[in-house]
């Protein structure tokens, strides 16, 4: 360690080396791909480490489980039972929404019919830079995931897979400032684009116009545009809508619907064609 | 007389550094997760100036791009420019008390921060910098400990 480290040469010659070398790398890391490979053997090394990093969320996980009360328990399984009763019945409803929907595609002529399955995963790593909005999943290659599939939680749309390994994986969250996707309103169909700000609990429209019909409260989905993710996913809703003096356009403010910074288990989205799994289309 | 290899316990520390680094947190906890790699980085060029210094630092510079997945390089200088500081200053440091050296860490931990913004800008990545001052505040509280970790590591070493 010594032959490597040691003095030889004035800091303020090394600072100026460094600096070169490290705007070097910062621009070939911007511009092309070559430096990825360094990436992926630096994630296969961190990864045992994440076992020993949520060592406090089994912890928690376990308490949660067996120091709980036979009567909080009790009540939990008297609530889901409900719960579950409330969604088999709105679950024939939109078996019957599905079919009519179905039928009138038909009559349309229209294309096929896009149905999803899913895949459950945990969240076995988060990315530390608050700048970088990242989580890592315990499903990869091996399970069929693919760069650019959608990720879910249980309240809706948190990102996309950008790289993936045999036994994990990575995915870019929504709210990450080189994230944005496409979304329509609810309400009207009103098309935009949603972009994140590096805020796990905001996300900006941009480029709307002060006569388009969005209101605070519209509910965001995700449009299907562009082919990556599929249509219809609860994104966010419009919590601010502001315009400076002199500004073409309108500041709209989004408040993610998923729980982007505290969602464990996910699902990952395999769209397909009526309803046959097609895991390895990319 | 050669000196004692350090390899073990720098890479002992540097390990504890990233299991710290990696934790998951949430809501504002992560803008307030002191940079553990870097306190590290700063401990060992002030215990043992003589054998780290800017290029150790660009080392673990590198080692913290990839975890934060930030472009290569961005790091590198930060900490380059960190462990250049604390190595010019560690001659006197040695000698200051704990607060004081504290009160060095919430320095640098804004000169930092300042030189994050610059380059993140320099790419349009967004960085908001109201939580460098409760950031500074915690990494030097967090500093005490790493500060007396890496002096007995040092004195079982020597």
């Amino acid at each position: 360690m010594k032959n490597v480290f040691a003095k030889s040469s004035s800091p303020l010659r090394k600072i100026f080396l460094v600096s070169l070398v490290a705007f070097g790398l910062m621009a070939l890391d911007n511009s092309t791909s070559w430096l990825s490979p360094l990436y992926r053997v630096a994630d296969s090394v961190v990864r045992p480490l994440y076992w020993i990093t949520n060592i406090p969320a089994r912890v928690q996980e376990w308490g949660e489980v067996n120091v709980t009360s036979r009567t909080v328990i009790e009540q939990e399984n008297a609530r889901l039972k409900q719960e579950n009763l409330i969604h088999l019945g709105q679950l024939q409803r939109m078996s019957e929404l599905a079919a009519e929907n179905l039928r009138l595609r038909q009559l349309l002529n229209a294309t096929e019919l896009l149905m999803d399955s899913v895949l459950v995963t945990e969240v076995i790593g988060v990315s530390p830079s608050p700048q970088s909005h990242t989580v890592t999943v315990d499903r990869g290659s091996d399970d069929g995931v693919y760069v650019g599939q959608p990720i879910l939680d249980a309240e809706g749309l948190m990102g996309q897979i950008i790289s993936v390994y045999g036994g994990h994986s990575v995915a870019l969250l929504i709210t990450d400032s080189t994230h944005a996707l496409p979304v329509q309103v609810l309400r009207n169909g009103v098309r935009s684009i949603a972009e994140g700000t590096s805020d796990y609990n905001r996300m900006t429209l941009r480029f709307v116009s002060p006569t388009s019909d969005i209101v605070e409260g519209d509910q965001l989905v995700s449009s299907g545009l562009g082919g990556r993710f599929p249509v219809g996913y609860p994104v966010g809703t419009v919590a601010s809508i502001s315009q400076k003096p002199g500004d073409t356009f309108v500041d709209v403010e989004v408040d993610p619907s998923a729980q982007l910074d505290r969602s464990r288990h996910l699902l990952l989205v395999f769209t397909s064609i009526d309803g046959s799994p097609d895991r390895n289309s990319r | 007389m050669n000196p004692v290899s350090l390899t073990g316990p720098v890479t002992l520390s540097l390990i504890i550094a990233v299991i710290l680094q990696l934790i998951p947190v949430s809501g504002d906890w992560i803008l307030w997760r002191p940079n553990f790699l870097m306190l590290m980085m700063v401990a060992w060029i002030l215990y043992q100036p003589s054998r780290f210094g800017v290029g150790f630092a660009a080392l673990i510079g590198l080692l913290a791009d990839t975890l934060f997945r930030t472009a290569l390089g961005h790091y590198v200088l930060v900490f380059a420019l960190c462990g250049a500081v604390t190595y010019l200053l560690s001659r006197w440091l040695t000698y200051f008390s704990y607060f004081h050296r504290a009160i060095l860490i919430f320095l640098l931990v804004i000169f930092s921060e300042l030189i994050q913004s610059l380059l993140f800008s320099m790419w349009d990545v967004p960085m908001g910098l109201q939580h460098v001052p409760v950031l500074g505040f915690v990494s030097a509280v967090v500093w005490v400990l790493v500060d007396k970790f890496v002096a007995s590591l040092n004195f079982i070493y020597r």
